[in-house]
């Protein structure tokens, strides 16, 4: 089996991190074995944010090479078209069509492309976009919104869907299993 | 004994891996990206089998020093810091290269190529070099594991202080680690007196240079620490690959992937330094050409000495910024005589880091801006670097360095005779780490300048670690507190308030007080502490009154508040051109209520 690629994007603060770890723990729930690597410090103050997990027999290096991804998971739809060409031909993307402006876009210095969602469509044959929010908001908590986009890919990972929600049951706080829960089927659904 | 397998990131694997290896004193200093190994430390105290004591140090040469005593009584040590720490801990590390260590010690210094997160990519190795320190460099979170109680062992075996140097890739990557039983060493602190190698005098000083010189002999040759070779099937013959870190699992890989796994001689280099000299011969005899992929200066390259040398030096690897894989991909592409990979499209500019909707430090920008137009404002380390967005911030560049820049701003413009106001902004950790020094010598230099430290009560950026004047250990127990403001007074400053930004006109006030105070015929040093506390922090959001801040039709457009106030839940209305407030990321603070010219945002109570 080679190894599965899988590179996660957004802003600081909406949960990357914390889906990347489901990921991996599922990946090594699973048998496989996981390398998973993030981004810290001053980026996490709200600036972009990507994170790589890869899973397979053997995984010596925690990046993914641009070109190699089997899967994009973005978390917002300009940090989606920024990340893009980490995709692999064929390549799946899964993104959360919600927007966040970027502090240069708040600040008047650039304006946020209105067509992204086209530009995405014209540059992935295989994109699915979102509203991982309203999906979110439906199973509980807006800020379930992680665990939403890990539900788009459920079937799409080398792992099985019960070992997945098994490592969402673990990692969830007592109060929010029951949200998170349904946020992920919510996903799975979309 | 049972083994545990867990998912754990590399910083987390080092700590786990200090408890298990019986190390009693734990020191360091936060800094990305090592802050979480001293965390991972505390997470794990209650495993110990044997007391630890835990700390954060007030700065990097402190948590050295006190690690260092420690081994001299025979226990096991650690002092932790990132790479520019080591900067800070320098004149007490190249001396314990000479008179050496008792109970097993190590540094753990993190280095950043990239940068992703530092003010440069220096590289700790080729301080070992120059240090004559041996240092490891692993290519795994479960390999950087592997490498502390054998570390240990060699620090006690040749009485040596040992460097483990993971980079960030190796920090913050997550996989599979064993659990392994934490070691019980049942040893006594025990310090056996000898002024002649614990107070060596220079005439003490040249036999133990030799002692040293030769103890790294031996350990280029230890067994454990040879470079490992993964055999080629002589298809390229006499070709070899050398790595060393992160950039030996990503040729692990791309070797797999190109299917020329096992077709080419590889050698993964654990210690860059010491290298074993004979290491460098069999390389010189058996082959011809020789690629070598480090980060981020060339170590292993130059120690090598091979006429057939690929790397830095030739310039056909990078000699700056990490070695991603794409990276070694073109370069071994190049040295194999293999296709080149397609071009990449050049990624585009990320979002820019901004200070968090609420930040006290955005207020005190603002205000800071706002009465000094023309003013100087040398600033420092930390989440408030980020006060560069609000143009607040003209000179970012060590612990501690922007009170002596200050200084040494107003000495250059005060011999020409008028001089700007000179603002120097400090963050509470940043005072005590390295700002002390530089205050008193501001004041006694009478220097004319505005220090205002900001005080939010944390060590912000790397995540919230206790500072000096909470009085809280770093596993959370009480501990006497030392305040800023008899420190200030005590440096000999006269002008001092204390005010919380959020309350706009008396910052500003006192701004101002503080601008006619250091102009006038007594004038000096003026310190304004900005107190309020990092909006991170819970308990800190709890306690504040919350409003529903909204902009009302009475808004002209301006742009004032998204572009000198910059917060993130600020934006412009480009179709009816005026400010929004996006409620998701808006705490309700109100700070910028007063920033508006026209009155235009608004508050109301929430329940």
């Amino acid at each position: 089996m080679p190894i599965f690629n899988i590179v996660i994007a957004g802003v600081g603060g909406q949960g990357v991190l914390m889906a990347s770890k489901v990921l991996a723990e599922s990946a090594l729930a699973g048998g496989l074995d996981v390398k998973q690597n993030e981004v810290h410090g001053m980026a996490q103050r709200g600036g972009s944010v990507i994170s790589f997990v890869r899973m397979g027999e053997k995984v010596a290096s925690p990046v993914v090479m641009p070109g190699t991804a089997d899967l994009l998971i973005s978390f917002e739809p300009l940090e989606a078209l920024r990340y893009l060409h980490y995709l692999k031909p064929g390549g799946r993307l899964v993104y959360n069509q919600v927007s966040i402006n970027p502090s240069t876009v708040a600040a008047g210095l650039a304006v946020y492309p209105d067509d992204v969602e086209e530009q995405i469509a014209a540059a992935c044959d295989n994109a699915l976009g979102v509203d991982a929010l309203a999906i979110a908001r439906e199973a509980g908590n807006g800020k379930a919104v992680n665990m939403v986009m890990v539900g788009t890919v459920l079937k799409d990972l080398p792992v099985t869907e019960e070992v997945i929600t098994e490592v969402v049951k673990q990692v969830s706080k007592e109060k929010g299993v029951e949200v998170n829960l349904r946020a992920l089927a919510g996903g799975a659904a979309a | 004994m049972k083994q545990q397998i867990e998912l754990l990131m590399g910083n987390e694997a080092i700590g786990r891996g200090l408890i298990e290896a019986g190390c009693q004193i734990a020191a360091a200093y936060p800094g990305t990206p090592s802050t979480e190994i001293l965390q991972a430390v505390i997470d794990h105290r209650e495993q110990a089998e044997e007391p630890l004591h835990i700390e954060w140090s007030v700065n990097e040469k402190i948590a050295f020093e006190v690690a260092l005593a420690a081994s001299y009584t025979g226990k096991r040590s650690v002092a932790v810091m990132k790479q520019v720490g080591l900067n800070v801990a320098a004149d007490p590390f190249m001396r314990t290269a000479y008179l050496g260590v008792k109970g097993g010690m190590l540094t753990i210094v993190a280095d950043d190529p990239g940068p992703h997160s530092s003010q440069n990519e220096q590289d700790t190795r080729l301080f070992c070099l120059q240090a004559r320190v041996p240092v490891l460099d692993p290519a795994s979170p479960a390999e950087a594991k592997e490498l502390v109680p054998l570390a240990f062992e060699l620090s006690e075996k040749y009485e040596m202080n040992l460097v483990l140097r993971p980079t960030t890739r190796i920090c913050h990557s997550r996989q599979n680690v064993e659990r392994q039983k934490p070691l019980k060493l049942e040893r006594g602190a025990n310090f056996e007196k000898d002024p002649t190698r614990w107070a060596a005098t220079p005439a003490f000083l040249p036999p133990l240079h030799r002692r040293l010189n030769a103890g790294l002999e031996e350990i280029a040759r230890e067994p454990g620490l040879q470079p490992r070779l993964t055999k080629g099937d002589g298809s390229r013959p006499r070709v070899a690959l050398v790595a060393s870190g992160i950039a030996c699992a990503h040729l692990v890989d791309l070797l797999d992937e190109l299917g020329l796994s096992g077709r080419v001689d590889l050698f993964q280099v654990l210690m860059p330094y010491p290298l074993n000299p004979e290491f460098s011969a069999r390389l010189r005899q058996d082959y011809s050409r020789v690629l070598v992929l480090e980060e981020t200066y060339p170590v292993i390259e130059l120690q090598l000495a091979h006429p057939g040398t690929v790397g830095k030096q030739d310039g056909a690897v990078p000699r700056e910024g990490e070695l991603a894989p794409d990276i070694i991909h073109r370069v071994l592409a190049a040295f194999l005589d293999l296709p080149a990979p397609p071009e990449l499209p050049v990624q585009k500019r990320g979002q820019r880091p901004s200070l968090c909707p609420g930040c006290p430090h955005r207020a005190a920008f603002y205000s800071i801006r706002q009465c000094f137009p023309k003013g100087i404002f040398p600033s420092d380390i930390g989440c408030y670097t980020l006060g560069l967005n609000l143009g607040a911030v003209d000179t970012v560049h060590c612990m501690g360095a922007c009170i002596s820049q200050g200084v040494g701003f107003y000495q250059a413009y005060a011999q020409d005779g008028e001089f700007p106001t000179i603002v120097v902004t400090i963050g509470d950790s940043t005072f005590f780490h390295a700002g002390i020094p530089a205050l008193i010598n501001a004041v006694i230099q009478q220097a004319r300048i505005i220090v205002v430290i900001l005080d939010n009560a944390t060590t912000a950026m790397t995540g919230g670690q206790p500072v000096p004047h909470l009085g809280l250990a770093a596993d959370g127990r009480k501990t006497r507190a030392v305040a800023i403001e008899p420190l200030v007074r005590a440096s000999g400053v006269d002008f001092l308030e204390i005010c919380d930004p959020y309350d706009k006109p008396r910052f500003e006030k006192l701004l101002r007080q503080a601008d006619n105070y250091i102009r006038g015929e007594q004038g000096g040093v003026a310190v304004l502490i900005s107190r309020h506390g990092c909006i991170m922090d819970p308990a800190v959001r709890k306690a504040q009154p919350s409003w529903q801040v909204s902009v009302i039709e009475s808004c002209v457009g301006c742009r004032r508040c998204v572009d000198a106030f910059e917060c993130p839940a600020l934006s412009m209305d480009s179709e009816q051109n005026i400010a929004r407030i996006n409620p998701d990321r808006c705490i309700g603070c109100g700070t910028c209520i007063p920033v508006c010219p026209v009155d235009a945002i608004v508050r109301e109570e929430t329940s």
